[in-house]
């Protein structure tokens, strides 16, 4: 006979009484007298504190903190654990249950999620990304840039050499060169509506077709491979990932691993683009080395502090530099 | 005991009590998240509900615990919905701004009706002594409280916030039942007023005292940044200012949540039995301190921990002070909720404790 709350579903009143189990029948009796078939009562999951619930048909239950006496009953007339709370309160299952999810979230980070992420990417149809970021170069224009101060005749020659370059590599759609002069400097970057955009200061710095056109495969690498895509579906997991591992806890926790994350991914879209400007200089029949000496003039450039590699979006320099060494080698994937 | 004895325990005041531990927890958290990944977040709807179960049968007050009833397929059926809009969505607002313009107003659309049946389906799921609660709140009202007044509150540039506040917390307090029992509210808009100008009040000083004392560093780095000249002193002294305010916003929102926690359980009655809310902000910022750090320090492993923590202080500083007898509450006969709404909102999960 085993001491337990009795409530009947319809009131919030208290009954007191006592509870047995006699060749798989139920017997309640006290306040309130019930005979019920074991198999009919629903058992709550066996926990450490709270107390264990059973619960009849109609919604009235019995609550009892008689957790020991309440054990021997159940193993006697045969009711077990399931497996899942088996294992939530097995510490070995526990511990083992943690490494897979170690294992499980860092295998995915590092290549489950880029690999989908880049097959997503892939096969979207091709005027979508060309849809994202429209009307991006219109805010630019009219925030950063003023028009070009290159001769035309300077422009077309670009022009003419980009074309040339990038037709060894099979394009879907055109590219169109962007020639704007900046307050933001030497720069030059791939818009996804299939635009890459020119700094006068870039093209006066570097002073060699080759190397602008080591820059300019560089940028194209960034389309062709579809990188903004990639970057946003892989942004976006990552979110909805951390948002659910800790939005328990602070949604501003939440986001700090995201921004740490999501600079490794934007690393290594960088380091896959130099890949491609490597492998589309040698297809040309030029040197990579005109990739490492764009590199080289923009550091002497920035003489600054070097970022700290984990929060910065591009590799660091000397890195850059002894990749294209190894991507030169490497098989051309494209 | 005698039952006249046990009835004369039960109508003194009652503390509410939270048995549920970190550890037994993490056993479960570590199995939910595992099952989760495993079926590609099919088994995440199981998951919630255990973690509920877990939580409300945790939870007791004069005698009795909670249960939660949530239906697994229905959270689910809304969940696989849910995600796709939210997947959408976030595409959609990284891409364009247009697209961003477009969503927004959808979700402003749909905010109130979503936190409306949350909060219908947290509390018909939700039951003590075997006594569901329920809400009757209805949508016109959900969408005055949860849509016109934030927006007329945004338009005042949010100094209306209190107000706002308060009358949300009435809706939903005056329209819960338990049994056929109504909740009642009778929180003042002054008293919220006080509570933000408190809390606000205690921030700027803090930042104000922070800016005096490291703003110099502040002002070093703008100089260097313009002359494009890095000086790590200045660096370092730009990073310090930023960190110390972080710091200091994470222990004012605890001062704040003591606040309102307190302000709104304070002045909640049901029928004649009435709440206590006793929280106090030192120690609610200590765990609530000691919570983030240790969640960082051990790459989120310490998050069911911090989980339990906070819950358990926030559950046990509450006081039932029964004005008649806890035995008397009367079920009512419920219709049934939608199960797929449910699931909708539960993905949004709401916590609208505050």
């Amino acid at each position: 006979m085993i001491n337990a709350r009795y409530f009947d579903g319809k009131t919030s009143r208290l009954h007191q009484v006592q509870f047995r189990v006699d060749d798989g029948t139920a017997y309640v009796t006290g306040d309130m007298s019930r005979v019920v078939p074991l198999r009919d009562l629903q058992i709550s999951d066996r926990m450490r504190h709270a107390p264990r619930r059973i619960t009849f048909p109609d919604g009235a239950y019995l609550e009892c903190s008689d957790q020991g006496e309440l054990d021997a009953l159940f193993s006697a007339s045969g009711v077990t654990d399931t497996l899942v709370v088996r294992l939530q309160r097995n510490w070995r299952g526990v511990a083992l249950a943690a490494t897979l999810i170690v294992g499980i979230v860092v295998l995915s980070y590092l290549y489950l999620l880029p690999w989908s992420a880049t097959m997503i990417a892939r096969n979207l149809p091709a005027g979508v990304e060309a849809s994202i970021g429209d009307g991006a170069l219109e805010f630019l224009d009219k925030n950063f840039f003023s028009p070009s101060k290159l001769p035309l005749e300077r422009q077309r020659n670009i022009q003419a050499s980009f074309t040339e370059l990038s037709a060894t590599h099979n394009s879907e759609l055109p590219i169109a060169l962007v020639f704007r002069s900046s307050k933001i400097g030497a720069n030059a970057f791939a818009l996804p509506s299939r635009q890459i955009v020119l700094t006068d200061e870039l093209v006066n710095l570097l002073n060699n077709n080759d190397e602008l056109m080591a820059v300019l495969g560089h940028e194209l690498g960034h389309i062709e491979e579809h990188h903004f895509t990639r970057r946003i579906i892989q942004s976006s997991a990552i979110a909805a990932g951390t948002a659910l591992l800790f939005g328990d806890v602070s949604n501003v926790i939440a986001g700090v691993p995201t921004v740490l994350l999501d600079l490794k991914y934007s690393r290594d879209t960088e380091s896959d683009a130099d890949a491609f400007a490597v492998h589309l200089l040698i297809k040309n029949g030029m040197s990579p080395d005109n990739l490492a000496q764009v590199f080289e003039k923009l550091s002497r450039q920035q003489k600054g502090v070097e970022p700290v590699p984990y929060l910065s979006r591009h590799p660091l320099t000397q890195e850059r530099l002894s990749n294209i060494r190894k991507f030169a080698l490497a098989p051309d994937a494209h | 005991m005698t039952s006249a004895e046990i009835q004369q325990e039960q109508d003194s005041p009652q503390q509410f009590s939270f048995t549920g531990t970190g550890s037994e927890y993490f056993g479960i958290w570590i199995v939910n998240i595992l099952l989760s990944i495993v079926t590609l977040g099919i088994y995440s709807a199981w998951a919630k509900v255990r973690r509920n179960r877990y939580f409300y049968s945790n939870t007791h007050v004069a005698q009795g615990s909670f249960e939660y009833h949530g239906n697994a397929i229905a959270i689910l059926k809304g969940r696989i919905l849910a995600v796709a809009f939210f997947i959408l969505y976030n595409m959609a607002v990284r891409s364009s701004p247009r697209y961003l313009g477009i969503m927004l107003l959808v979700m402003a659309v749909f905010m109130p009706w979503l936190v409306w049946k949350s909060i219908q389906f947290k509390l018909h799921n939700s039951s003590y002594r075997g006594v569901r609660f329920g809400f009757r709140g209805s949508a016109g009202q959900a969408y005055f409280n949860f849509l016109l007044l934030p927006i007329v509150t945004l338009f005042t540039i949010y100094l209306l916030a209190p107000f706002t506040h308060q009358r949300i917390k009435k809706f939903q307090h005056t329209e819960s039942r338990y049994g056929a029992s109504y909740f009642s509210f009778d929180g003042k808009v002054g008293d919220f007023y006080l509570a933000y100008l408190i809390g606000f009040g205690a921030l700027f000083a803090g930042l104000i005292a922070i800016g005096v004392v490291l703003g110099g560093g502040f002002m070093a780095f703008i100089a260097q940044a313009k002359n494009n000249q890095p000086n790590p002193a200045a660096i370092s002294g730009f990073f310090l200012l930023i960190f110390a305010v972080y710091i200091w916003m994470f222990a004012i929102f605890p001062l704040f949540l003591t606040l309102i926690q307190n302000l709104i359980w304070n002045h909640t009655q049901l029928g004649n039995n009435h709440f206590r809310s006793n929280l106090k902000w030192g120690k609610m910022t200590f765990i609530f301190i000691t919570n983030i750090i240790g969640v960082i320090c051990t790459l989120g492993l310490f998050a069911p921990f911090a989980h339990v923590r906070l819950l358990k202080y926030r559950i046990e500083s509450m006081t039932l002070i029964p004005g008649g007898s806890v035995d008397d509450f009367v079920a009512v006969e419920e219709q049934q909720v939608t199960a797929t709404g449910e699931g909708v909102a539960d993905v949004f999960d709401f916590d609208l404790s505050l």
